[in-house]
C-alpha cells in the first residue's frame, strides 16, 4: 500500500528492507524510527494530526501480522485528557463507578481505625509510625546498648545507608516524649497511641510475616504507676471486647521498661477455645513503666515523671476475630479475601 | 532456661517440694516469667522398677544373648513366675550378671525414649524361642544418657546404699524431677538466674519465703595447699575485656563415665553428658550460671613452650580447630585463650580440638573467668556457634563469684574424678567493681508501684532474696549481693519489690485527666475518609509490602539504584528496594486478580492503598528519607467486561475515582516529563499531572504498553498516585450556593472544534463568560458535560455541554436565555473557531 504522507511512506520502506535481515522480527516493532513517527506526531498541527496518526497506524499493524503474533502491545494514540470520556461515548457506557457493595476497606485498616478510636475516647492522641528510621530511634534512645544481647531478637533489615527498617513502633517513643515534653511540663500528661508498620527479617509462614501492624502506647506523667498502666489496659481490653475481663501481667525483659510485663487478659467468650490453663489466657502485649533513662533521652526528668508504655501485635486480633487462617492473605492482594471485610 | 526443681530443692533452704505444682507454677509466671513448657519426668517411669538378677545364663540359641531370671519382690501381677517366684528376662547386655540390681520394664510398661515418637509398649515374648517377659533397661532407654552398651546397674557405689527390689525407679538417681523451662529473654538482664542456684533464690522470694545460700557459694573454701606439682604460668593480657581470669591444674584424674544421676539430670536439663570431667564443669555451669573449661593438662603443654594460659586477642589469619574439629580463621578481634604458643580456646565461646579432655587424659587445668559480653556475642556470632556458655557469659556473669565456683569445682572434680590440686590456684584481677551500694525511699518504690507498703514489708521481700538492707528516715539503704549485676538503679528496686510481693496485688487505678479534648490527627482522619469514599464507590482497598523487587521496579520503568533506598540484608529478593512509589506494587496484584475471576462477566474492579513511599535522596527535617504518604489506585477489566461495560480509554475512569478523592477540585495539565519516580509507568499522551490550588500532587493515566505486557495488565487499565499529606492540605471547604427561588431554564449548546482542541479550554472559556455575565447581572449559571461526538475520518468534534440558567431575583424568559447561550456560542466561535451546531 502506499502511504500519502511521505515521512510515513519512507519510514515504511526502510523498515520493510530491514525487516528480512532480523533474527527476531518483532524487533522491528521496537524500532527507533517507528518511534519517531509516533513522536513526530505529537508535534504536528492539529489538523494534519488525523490523516498522520491514521497512517501510522496503519504501518503498525501492517509490520505487526508481519512480525508474526508476537504479543505487542500498541501504543496508543494521545487523547483528550481534560475530557469527562472518550469520544463517541455512548450514554450507557459513560465512564462509571463500579457498584458500592463490591467496594472494602482492608481489615487491618478497619482494625487500627476502630482501636485508636477507643484510646481517643479515653484521651489519647493518635501519631503514625515511621517505616524507616535510624539507630538512634530504635536503638539507643530505648537503652540498648550497641552490641547488647537484647538487639538479637530484632532481626531488623537495613539499607545500605545504615538505615532500619523499625521492627517496633517503640521506635516513635523518643519522638513523641521530645514531641510533647512542653504540654507536660504545662501539667498535661503524655497520652500518646502510635499505630505503624513493622518489619522483621524472618521467612513467612501462616503465622509469620516479615511485615506486620503494631500499636504503641506513652503514657507520662506525674505520679504515674504501676497501678495505673494496669487499669488502663485493664479498660481499653474491656472497652475493645465489649465485656468486663480479668488481666493479668508476667514479668518480662525488656530494655526500654523497667519493670517489664507481658500484659494477659481474661479468653473473651466470643474466644474461648479450649479448657487448660493456657487456654484461659490471652497474652496480648508487651509493656512496663518507660525506663528512666528513655524518659532522660527525650529530656524528660525521671525524678519528677513517670510512665508506661505498651505495644501489641493486630493481626493476631483480627486473625482471631474472624478465623482466618493464614497471615499473609492479609498482605496478598487477594480481591477474594478483601472483598469479605 | 530448663529449671530442675530436685536440682534447686538440693541447694535450697526452703521446702520447694511441699508447694503444691499448680500453685508453684502460677507463682513462676506471675512473678518470675512466662513458663515455656513444663516435663514431669515421674509418670515416663510409671511401673518401671528396680529387680535383682538372681541366675543369669548363655541363651541356648544366642550367643551374645542371656536367659535371666529376675527377683522384683513379688510385687508385679500378671506376670509370668517361674521357680522361687521369679520372672524370666533375656538380656543382650554384656554386663548383666547375676546379683547386680537393674531396672526393670514390665510387660504393658513404655520404654521411656519411646515415648515422644513411636511408643513402645512391652510385652512377654519369645526372643529365640525363649521367653523373656519385659526387659532390663539401659540408659539409653531411660533417658539418662546416649549409652546403650549395656543395662544400668544400681551398684552401692552409684545410689550410695543398697537398693530395696521392687521400689519404683523413680526413687533413685532423681528420676522424679519436675523441670520448668522458663523462656530465655527475660533472663535477659538476670545472669544469675541461667543458674538453678539463682531460680532456687527466686522460687523462694515469689513465695514469700527466706533464701539461704549455701556456704560454698557465700566464701570461697580452699584447701591449704603447698605442693606444686605440675606448674603453669597464668596471665592476664587484657585485663579491660577480661575482668577476671582464675585457673588450677589438677592431677590424677580418671576420666570415666559420670554417675547415673548426674548423667540423668544433666540430660533432663537439655546438656548432653560426656565424661566425669566435661560433666562436672557443665553440671556447675548449670547450678551457678558460671561458665567452667578444662584443658587437658599435657596436651596444653605440647603446645606450650612453659606450660601456660592466657587470656589475649586473638592474631588476624591465626587459626584454631575448635571441639568437634572444625578449623576456623580469627580476625584479631576475638579473646582466644592461649598458651605462649598459640590460640587453643574461644574464650566464653567453646574449647579448642587440641587440648580436649578425653580417656587418656591424667591432668587437666580448670579455667573459671569473666569475659566482656559484648565481645563474645560478636565472636559468637560471627562463627554462628550459640554454646549454652554463649547464653550465659553474653549476659554479663558476675566476676565476684569466680573463686566461689572455681572452689566448688574443685571439690566436685575430686568428687567424681578423683582430680587433686596440684598448682597454685592462679586468680589475675584488676579492681572488682564492688556490688552496687543504693538509697531507695518507700516513698520512691510505692509512687511507681502505687502499692502502700512499709519499709519493713519491702526489706523483708528483698532480704528473702538476699539483697541486703537497712532503712533509716523511710529511705531503704541496700547493698546488691554480688551476684546480681542487673541492680544498678532505684528502679531496678522497684521491679524486685513488685515482683516479689506480687503484682496481682497491686491497687489498681485508671489515672485522672481533665475534660481537655485530645487533639486528633488530620491526617489520620482524611486517610480514614478516602478509605471511606473509595469504598463505598466499589473500591478495594489492598494493602502490599513496602518493599518491592529491583525487577518490579524496572518493569513498570523506575530505575531502583536512583530512586529506591536498598535494602541490604533481605531475606528474599523480593525485599530488596524500599518502594519510591505504590504504583509498581498495586500493579503487581492486577493480574492475579483478573486470573482468578477469569470467565466472570463483571471481572473489573479498582484497587487502592494508602501507604508510604520513599525516595531516595529526598529527606525530611530530621534528615531521615521522607515518609511519603500517598494514595495510589488502578482501575481494570478484562476485555470481555470493558467491551461489555466500558467505552474508549480507561483513564477517564480513573479520572471519575480521582475526583472522588479531590472533590473534584483537580486541575490537570498534560504528563510532559516522564523521568520522576512515580511517573516512570505512565504513558505520554494518556496521562497527565494532578495539581490542586496550583499545587503539584502526582500522576494520572494509562500505563506505557512496555508496563502493560511486563505486568500482563488488560489493555482497560489506569490510575492515578497522589500524595494524600500535600492534598489533604490544599482541598478547599465547598462554597455554599445560596438556592434559587425561581426555576432554573436549560438549554445544550453544541460546538463543533478541531479535534486537537481540549475539552477543558472550551469550558473554562464558557465558565469565564457565564462568571462575566454573573458578576454583571446576577445570572447563576452551571455547565454539564453532555456529548463529545467525532465522526469517522473526522477532523472535527462536537462537543455539547448543557447549560443552566437561573436568576435570583426572575423567572428567565427563552428569549433571554436564547441570547446568553448565543453569547457563549459566539464566544467560543472567536477563541476556537468554533461552529455552533
Amino acid at each position: 500500500m502506499s502511504y500519502q504522507n511521505p515521512d510515513v511512506a519512507r519510514v515504511a520502506e526502510e523498515l520493510m528492507a530491514k525487516l528480512d535481515s532480523l533474527p527476531d522480527k518483532k524487533l522491528i516493532l521496537r524500532d527507533p524510527l517507528l518511534r519517531g513517527l509516533f513522536d513526530q506526531l505529537k508535534t504536528l498541527p492539529p489538523q494534519e494530526r488525523a490523516l498522520f496518526g491514521k497512517e501510522v497506524n496503519e504501518l503498525r499493524l501492517k509490520l505487526n501480522s508481519l512480525a508474526g503474533d508476537g504479543i505487542v502491545i500498541e501504543e496508543q494514540l494521545p487523547i483528550d485528557i481534560t475530557a469527562p470520556w472518550d469520544v463517541n461515548t455512548p450514554v450507557d457506557k459513560m465512564p462509571d463507578f463500579f457498584p458500592t457493595e463490591q467496594g472494602s476497606i482492608h481489615p487491618l485498616m478497619q482494625e487500627i481505625e476502630s482501636i485508636c478510636n477507643i484510646y481517643q475516647r479515653m484521651g489519647f492522641m493518635v501519631e503514625e509510625s515511621r517505616e524507616i528510621d535510624d539507630d538512634f530511634h530504635m536503638f539507643e534512645s530505648l537503652n540498648f546498648p550497641a552490641g547488647h544481647p537484647a538487639r538479637d531478637d530484632y532481626d531488623t533489615f537495613m539499607t545500605d545507608e545504615g538505615l532500619i527498617a523499625p521492627a517496633h513502633t517503640s521506635t516513635m517513643q523518643n519522638r513523641v516524649l521530645k514531641k510533647y515534653k512542653d504540654s507536660l511540663e504545662q501539667g498535661e500528661p503524655i497520652a500518646v497511641v502510635i499505630p505503624g508498620r513493622v518489619f522483621r527479617n524472618e521467612d513467612l509462614d501462616v503465622t509469620h510475616e516479615h511485615t506486620f501492624y503494631q500499636l504503641e502506647g506513652v503514657y507520662v506523667g506525674e505520679g504515674v504507676n504501676v497501678g495505673n498502666l494496669i487499669a488502663t489496659l485493664g479498660a481499653f481490653m474491656n472497652e475493645y471486647f465489649s465485656q468486663q475481663l480479668k488481666t493479668k501481667l508476667q514479668p518480662f525483659y525488656f530494655p526500654f521498661t523497667e519493670p517489664s510485663f507481658e500484659f494477659a487478659i481474661e479468653r473473651p467468650t466470643a474466644l474461648k477455645k479450649g479448657n487448660t490453663e493456657a487456654d484461659q489466657w490471652l497474652e496480648l502485649l508487651g509493656c512496663g513503666m518507660i525506663h528512666p533513662k528513655v524518659l532522660k533521652m527525650a529530656d524528660i526528668d525521671p525524678e519528677i515523671y513517670t510512665g508506661f508504655a505498651w505495644g501489641g501485635g493486630i493481626e493476631r486480633l483480627v486473625m482471631m476475630k474472624h478465623g482466618i487462617e493464614d497471615i499473609r492473605h492479609f498482605e496478598s492482594g487477594k480481591l477474594e479475601f478483601l472483598r469479605q471485610f | 532456661m530448663k529449671v530442675s526443681i530436685n536440682l534447686a530443692q538440693e541447694f535450697s533452704n526452703v521446702d520447694l517440694k511441699s508447694i503444691p505444682r499448680d500453685e508453684l507454677l502460677q507463682r513462676v509466671g506471675a512473678q518470675l516469667g512466662a513458663v515455656e513448657e513444663v516435663i514431669d519426668w515421674a509418670p515416663k517411669y510409671e511401673g518401671i522398677i528396680i529387680v535383682k538378677v538372681i541366675t543369669c545364663a548363655s541363651h541356648p540359641d544366642a550367643d551374645k544373648l542371656s536367659v535371666c531370671t529376675i527377683d522384683d519382690g513379688g510385687i508385679t501381677p500378671d506376670v509370668n513366675r517361674g521357680e522361687n517366684n521369679l520372672i524370666q528376662v533375656v538380656c543382650g547386655a554384656p554386663n548383666v550378671y547375676a546379683g547386680m540390681f537393674a531396672v526393670w520394664l514390665p510387660p504393658g510398661t513404655i520404654v521411656p525414649n519411646t515415648l515422644n515418637t513411636d511408643p513402645f509398649v512391652l510385652e512377654a515374648r519369645e526372643i529365640r524361642g525363649v521367653v523373656s517377659n519385659g526387659m532390663l533397661a539401659s540408659a539409653k532407654e531411660l533417658v539418662i544418657s546416649d549409652d546403650h552398651e549395656g543395662v544400668v546397674e544400681l551398684n552401692r557405689k552409684e545410689v550410695g546404699f543398697e537398693p530395696k527390689i521392687g521400689e519404683p525407679l523413680t526413687n533413685y538417681f532423681g528420676m522424679d524431677d519436675f523441670i520448668i523451662d522458663c523462656e530465655n529473654k527475660m533472663f535477659t538482664h538476670r545472669p544469675d538466674c541461667f543458674g538453678n542456684l539463682g531460680v532456687a533464690r527466686e522460687l523462694a522470694g515469689i513465695n514469700g519465703l527466706a533464701f539461704k545460700s549455701p556456704d560454698w557459694y557465700i566464701k570461697p573454701h580452699f584447701e591449704d595447699f603447698q605442693d606444686q606439682v605440675l606448674e603453669i604460668l597464668v596471665e592476664n593480657k587484657i585485663p579491660d575485656l577480661v575482668p577476671r581470669f582464675m585457673a588450677v591444674v589438677m592431677k590424677n584424674i580418671e576420666v570415666k563415665k559420670s554417675p547415673v544421676w548426674l548423667q540423668a539430670l544433666l540430660t533432663r536439663v537439655g546438656i548432653k553428658p560426656i565424661n566425669n570431667v566435661v560433666d562436672v564443669t557443665n553440671y556447675i555451669m548449670h547450678l551457678t550460671a558460671q561458665p567452667l573449661h578444662a584443658f587437658d593438662y599435657d596436651k596444653l603443654k605440647v603446645y606450650s613452650n612453659e606450660p601456660s594460659l592466657m587470656p589475649r586477642m586473638s592474631k588476624k589469619g591465626e587459626k584454631l580447630k575448635l571441639l568437634g574439629q572444625k578449623e576456623i580463621e580469627l580476625t584479631g578481634e576475638e579473646i582466644v585463650i592461649a598458651t605462649d604458643k598459640q590460640a587453643i580456646a574461644l574464650a566464653g565461646v567453646m574449647g579448642g580440638a587440641d587440648t580436649e579432655v578425653d580417656e587418656n587424659t591424667n591432668n587437666i587445668v580448670i579455667e573459671c573467668a569473666s569475659f566482656d559480653m559484648y565481645s563474645v556475642r560478636r565472636t559468637s556470632m560471627r562463627y554462628g556457634l550459640f554454646t549454652d556458655a554463649v547464653t550465659r557469659f553474653n549476659k554479663s556473669q558476675s566476676p565476684l563469684q569466680n573463686n566461689v565456683v572455681l572452689a566448688f569445682a574443685m571439690k566436685k572434680m575430686h568428687e567424681f574424678a578423683g582430680a587433686e590440686q596440684a598448682s597454685d590456684v592462679a586468680d589475675i584481677h584488676g579492681d572488682l567493681k564492688s556490688p552496687v551500694a543504693l538509697v531507695v525511699g518507700v516513698d520512691f518504690i510505692n509512687a511507681r508501684l502505687g502499692s502502700n507498703l512499709s519499709a519493713d514489708e519491702m526489706s523483708q521481700l528483698l532480704n528473702n532474696v538476699e539483697i541486703e538492707t537497712h532503712t533509716k528516715d523511710n529511705n531503704i539503704h541496700i547493698v546488691a549481693p554480688f551476684w546480681r549485676m542487673d541492680i544498678i538503679l532505684p528502679e531496678d528496686i522497684v521491679e524486685e519489690v513488685g515482683r516479689l510481693y506480687g503484682y496481682d496485688k497491686l491497687p489498681v487505678k485508671l489515672p485522672k485527666r481533665t475534660i481537655k479534648p485530645a487533639k486528633k490527627s488530620e491526617l489520620l482522619e482524611f486517610k480514614h475518609n478516602m478509605r471511606q469514599r473509595l469504598a463505598a464507590v466499589g473500591a478495594n482497598e489492598v494493602i502490599t509490602y513496602s518493599f518491592i523487587h529491583g525487577d518490579l521496579l524496572k518493569k513498570t520503568g523506575i530505575d531502583p539504584d536512583r530512586w529506591a533506598y536498598h535494602v541490604r540484608n533481605a531475606i528474599s529478593p523480593d525485599l530488596q528496594y524500599y518502594r519510591p512509589s505504590l504504583m509498581p506494587s498495586l500493579l503487581a496484584k492486577v493480574h492475579a486478580n483478573i486470573k482468578s475471576q477469569a470467565g466472570s462477566d463483571d471481572n473489573r474492579f479498582a484497587i487502592f492503598e494508602i501507604g508510604k513511599a520513599h525516595v531516595k535522596g529526598h529527606e525530611d527535617a530530621e534528615k531521615l528519607p521522607e515518609q511519603m504518604d500517598r494514595l495510589a489506585l488502578v482501575v481494570t477489566a478484562d476485555d470481555k467486561t470493558a467491551k461489555r461495560y466500558h467505552f474508549g480509554a480507561s483513564y477517564y475512569l480513573a479520572r471519575k475515582y480521582l475526583q472522588v478523592i479531590t472533590k473534584s477540585q483537580d486541575e490537570i495539565t498534560i504528563l510532559e516529563d516522564d523521568s520522576y519516580s512515580v511517573t516512570a509507568p505512565f504513558q505520554k499522551g494518556r496521562s497527565s499531572i494532578i495539581a490542586v490550588n496550583g499545587v503539584l500532587l502526582g500522576v494520572i493515566g494509562e500505563f506505557r504498553p512496555e508496563v502493560r505486557s511486563a505486568l500482563k495488565l488488560p489493555e482497560y487499565s489506569a490510575g492515578f498516585e497522589i500524595d494524600l499529606n500535600l492534598l489533604q492540605k490544599q482541598l478547599r471547604a465547598q462554597i455554599y450556593q445560596p438556592l434559587n427561588p425561581y426555576p432554573k431554564s436549560q438549554q445544550d449548546l453544541t460546538l463543533e472544534v478541531e479535534t486537537s482542541v481540549l475539552w477543558d479550554a472550551v469550558q473554562k472559556e464558557l465558565f469565564k463568560t457565564l462568571a462575566f455575565i454573573k458578576n454583571e447581572q446576577g445570572y447563576n449559571f452551571e455547565i454539564v458535560p453532555k456529548d463529545i461526538f467525532s465522526r469517522a475520518e473526522s477532523e472535527k468534534k462536537r462537543l455539547t455541554f448543557r447549560i443552566g440558567l437561573s436568576h435570583p431575583e426572575k423567572t428567565l424568559k427563552t428569549e433571554e436565555v436564547n441570547k446568553l447561550i448565543e453569547r457563549l456560542a459566539e464566544v467560543a466561535g472567536k477563541q476556537f473557531n468554533a461552529l455552533r451546531i
